[in-house]
């Protein structure tokens, strides 16, 4: 019984991670057709930067969190402004920021290493504490892990669906030509984008923190997790996002718990080669041209 | 690309670096020059103190070349984004280690099989994979590196080697050459991988495959539909490319004495991009001279530590963003300008593009 | 109240467009008319800033918006419906409704806005939960139309409006353009034949390889049976 709790639990837990992680990747290539390979990168700017609002500026992580959510978002938004914005729109774009996020990538790795040094450090949970369920620790971080990215998802998806903003950002995703001919600010809007998918990871980054130490190289994994989530789901689909990190989380968990640690990457990736063999556009993308 | 468009693509000569003659494009002396050059260096180079130094720099960097070539002709001519060029390198390096160092064979010859094991490995990577879009092979290649690390880590003790990886794999023996002696040898063999890979490289680049390599790149659903089988390309490309990978990975492994899961640290990774961005993306040339200048310049930046691939990233960036062409062409058109005017292939008309339709495409 | 002048585009490689000079004044319907592929898609794309001109200007009630953001243009009042009418495939017939109104004053309208299109095309409201990549040919144009109109245009730009559409479908079109042309809006139309533009032109201009070639009132240039065919074939 404590496996079955134990491999439930991990499985909603992870879940809940790699969808939130899966969602900022999904909205970024949905809108802005960007495969974000400094998501991971972002990730590790947000819990970096509340680590040092912690242990430097001796504040509260509540206040941290805030502060490492803005800004990774901001980061994100510096990085679209220096490095997408130029080559948006230009033959050679899928090239261009492929490689651009990719040094971005190692670049935030090392800022990291030499400003924090390679020890691995200590995010504070924003909740202490746990409760024992059939011999399993269910920690109160991990309860708001899982609240905070289903409250993220709905809010996302209440933004997209019944905002002005969040409808643009759908349409220019769509048809960005006549996106423009509505008078939608459709370089702004990329902006937007990648901004609060930035502030995603950010959360993301703060938030899971405290389980593993971070260190410089801590964003890599998430990010993977979350490719392989986002493809699963389907890119560009928020619904694929949190459905697959959930499936994807569960399996993982189950296997980790039932096989042992080292079967659960393999597992995973034979999985999401199925996946690409039997349905390519993943669970809930639509051909080539699935939007927000 | 409409299809009016690639038509007159097509007419105004396929877009190839060197232009379709290839024996007439490359200067006989340049390349003559070249080769007597590298023949006689280790020679000139023991006479210095440092030569010996600059020798196994140079064997370094063929070994570097020829990785960056390969991945350079999957990626920046054949539009294939697979990131799993690392793991293909360890593959060969693995393979021959292990005939040595568990059963004993003699490294030259069990470096034959480096590359037969890293192209089934590559098949293996390719049937399901590059029939997908590309973000699709970013990913399962990334997922390949990650798999096959965490093998060469916690796999059985015979290749793990208790997670360190191979250690004390038996070294090339040139009867009893010992020192600088052994080196020049060292250098003549990896000198001798260089040349083969690279000219094999160009030639397919500059064969009727690689024409339709260039093709699909370019404009992919007009080749497709003239008959290209790009998935069959695809894989034939991927498969040369893993070939001298794993080659490379085999003799680094016999030179070194071992291998270590050091090899699969994403900082390789980003070396090898970074030589290939910075020398020139599908370009012949570019990964070559992107090998040179990094590992050139690495021996001054290794003093600085860390705040080499802090600048190694945000150059990176730069580069793709700001110069994607690279060094390559710049120094290609000095030498067309300056030094063989004769062979430099006709200027081509930039061929009409299409108007550009929303930014997502 | 627009004005273009000189105005020369084109593609990489290829110009498209050699000068050209026209105006629509206010509340005019204005046609130019040419046969396929001689420009006159490229000359509503050049006004609107979906293409960038290579020389020449264009003048929005006197103000330069030659080379302005298509989003700047658009809230200037310059609204353009394109051709192949660009709806938002995965949005409904409601949604791509209200992205017409989204520039800041327009928002805040919108339902009075919703009203008047669903006047003018009732059963649009009845589909309004659709997706947009579910409908006809004739209800995409008439959506595309729908949406054009909920923004505060001084003008429309129409490219083509009967590509592609059945007689009974490029019927209500027209009768629908001519509807809200006869309530005060201005219109430049692009089209390729003179059939159904008569109730709404008050001049014709004639565009043959990028340059206009002819212009007139519409009465005296739509009657030349001769002249059309000659042109248009």
């Amino acid at each position: 019984m404590t496996q079955v709790v134990q491999a439930v639990w991990g499985g909603i837990l992870f879940g809940s991670v790699y969808g939130l992680m899966a969602l900022g990747l999904t909205l970024v290539w949905g809108a802005v057709r960007l495969l974000n390979l400094a998501h991971g990168a972002i990730f590790v700017v947000g819990a970096y930067v509340a680590y040092w609002v912690t242990s430097s500026l001796h504040l509260s992580i509540l206040v941290a969190l805030p502060i490492g959510v803005l800004a990774a978002a901001a980061f994100a938004y510096a990085m679209h402004v220096a490095f997408i914005r130029p080559v948006l729109g230009k033959p050679g774009f899928d090239n261009a920021t492929l490689i651009a996020t990719v040094g971005i990538s190692i670049s935030v790795s090392a800022a990291a290493l030499l400003v924090f040094n390679p020890e691995y450090k200590v995010v504070p949970p924003v909740l202490s504490g746990y409760f024992i369920l059939s011999g399993v620790q269910i920690t109160n971080q991990g309860l708001l892990v899982i609240a905070t990215s289903l409250a993220l998802f709905a809010l996302v998806y209440l933004y997209l669906t019944y905002t002005r903003h969040g409808m643009a950002i759908r349409a220019v995703s769509q048809q960005q030509e006549a996106a423009s001919l509505m008078s939608i600010p459709v370089e702004r809007t990329y902006g937007t984008v990648i901004a609060i998918s930035g502030g995603l990871a950010g959360v993301a980054g703060v938030l899971l923190s405290p389980f593993f130490f971070l260190s410089p190289n801590s964003g890599f994994n998430p990010m993977i997790q979350a490719l392989i989530v986002t493809i699963f789901g389907g890119l560009g689909s928020i619904r694929g996002a949190l459905v697959a990190g959930f499936v994807l989380g569960i399996f993982e968990s189950v296997v980790e718990v039932f096989y042992g640690v080292a079967w659960a990457q393999p597992g995973v990736f034979l999985l999401i080669i199925l996946m690409l063999i039997v349905r390519p556009n993943g669970l809930f993308g639509i051909g080539e041209v699935r939007r927000l | 690309m409409s299809s009016d468009a690639a038509v007159a693509a097509t007419r105004a000569g396929p877009r190839l670096d060197e232009a379709a003659a290839p024996w007439r494009r490359v200067s006989v002396y340049t390349v003559g020059g070249v080769v007597l050059a590298g023949l006689l260096a280790p020679l000139v180079l023991t006479r210095l103190t440092i030569g010996a130094y600059l020798l196994t720099l140079l064997i370094l960097f063929f070994m570097q070349a020829v990785v960056a070539q390969s991945w350079n002709l999957i990626m920046g001519y054949g539009g294939i984004y697979s990131f799993a060029q690392v793991a293909l390198f360890a593959v060969g390096g693995w393979t021959s280690g292990v005939l040595v160092h568990s059963l004993g064979w003699n490294p030259f010859l069990a470096i034959l099989f480096s590359p037969i094991v890293a192209v089934l490995a590559a098949l293996g990577i390719g049937l399901p994979t590059l029939r997908l879009r590309g973000v699709y092979v970013v990913l399962l290649t990334l997922a390949f590196h990650e798999l096959a690390r965490v093998f060469a880590v916690t796999g059985p003790r015979f290749i793990s080697g208790g997670g360190y990886g191979l250690v004390s794999v038996g070294t090339f023996q040139f009867g009893d050459a010992v020192g600088d002696q052994r080196t020049i040898y060292l250098y003549y063999v990896a000198a001798l991988i260089f040349a083969i890979a690279t000219f094999v490289i160009w030639r397919v680049i500059h064969s009727p495959l690689g024409v339709a390599v260039t093709a699909l790149r370019d404009s992919e659903t007009y080749a497709v539909s003239r008959g290209i089988n790009q998935f069959g390309i695809r894989l034939v490309l991927f498969a040369i490319s893993a070939f001298f990978t794993g080659l490379a990975g085999g003799y680094m492994t016999h030179y070194n004495g071992g291998i270590s899961t050091t090899v699969f640290d994403f900082p390789r990774i980003i070396d090898l991009l970074a030589m290939i961005v910075i020398g020139g993306w599908g370009t012949f040339g570019g990964p070559i001279l992107g090998a040179g200048i990094v590992i050139g310049l690495d021996q001054y930046l290794v003093a600085i530590g860390d705040y080499r691939a802090l600048f190694l990233g945000l150059i990176l960036a730069v580069i793709a963003v700001f110069a994607p062409q690279g060094l390559w062409p710049l120094i290609r058109g000095v030498y067309y300008k300056y030094l063989a005017p004769e062979s430099a292939p006709p200027p081509l008309e930039a061929p009409p593009t299409a108007p550009h339709e929303g930014g997502l495409s | 109240m627009l004005e273009v002048k000189g105005l020369i585009a084109g593609y990489a490689g290829s110009e498209v467009l050699h000068g050209i000079d026209l105006t629509v004044k206010d509340g005019e319907g204005v046609i130019v008319l040419g046969p396929n592929g001689h420009g006159k898609s490229t000359l509503l794309r050049a006004i609107t800033g979906l293409l960038p001109p290579r020389a020449g200007s264009v003048f929005m009630d006197g103000k330069e918006i030659t080379r302005w953001r298509a989003d700047v243009i658009a809230a200037a009042g310059v609204i353009h419906i394109p051709q192949g009418d660009l709806l938002f495939p995965e949005m409904t017939v409601l949604e791509n409704l209200l992205m017409g109104a989204y520039n800041g004053p327009t928002w805040g309208e919108r339902n009075e806005r919703l009203g008047r299109v669903y006047e003018l095309f009732p059963w649009l409201k009845d589909r309004a939960r659709q997706l947009a990549r579910t409908l006809s040919g004739g209800e995409r144009r008439m959506l595309a139309l729908g949406r054009g109109l909920m923004s505060k245009a001084k003008i429309l730009l129409i490219d083509e409006p009967s590509l592609g559409l059945a007689p009974l479908a490029t019927e209500q079109i027209y009768a629908s353009i001519r509807r809200v042309k006869e309530a005060g809006l201005a219109i430049l139309l692009a089209d390729e034949n003179a059939n159904h533009v008569a109730g709404l032109a008050d001049r014709v201009y004639l565009l043959e390889t990028g340059m206009l070639v002819r212009e007139g009132p519409a009465q005296k240039l739509l009657q030349d049976k001769a002249l059309l065919e000659s042109y248009l074939g």
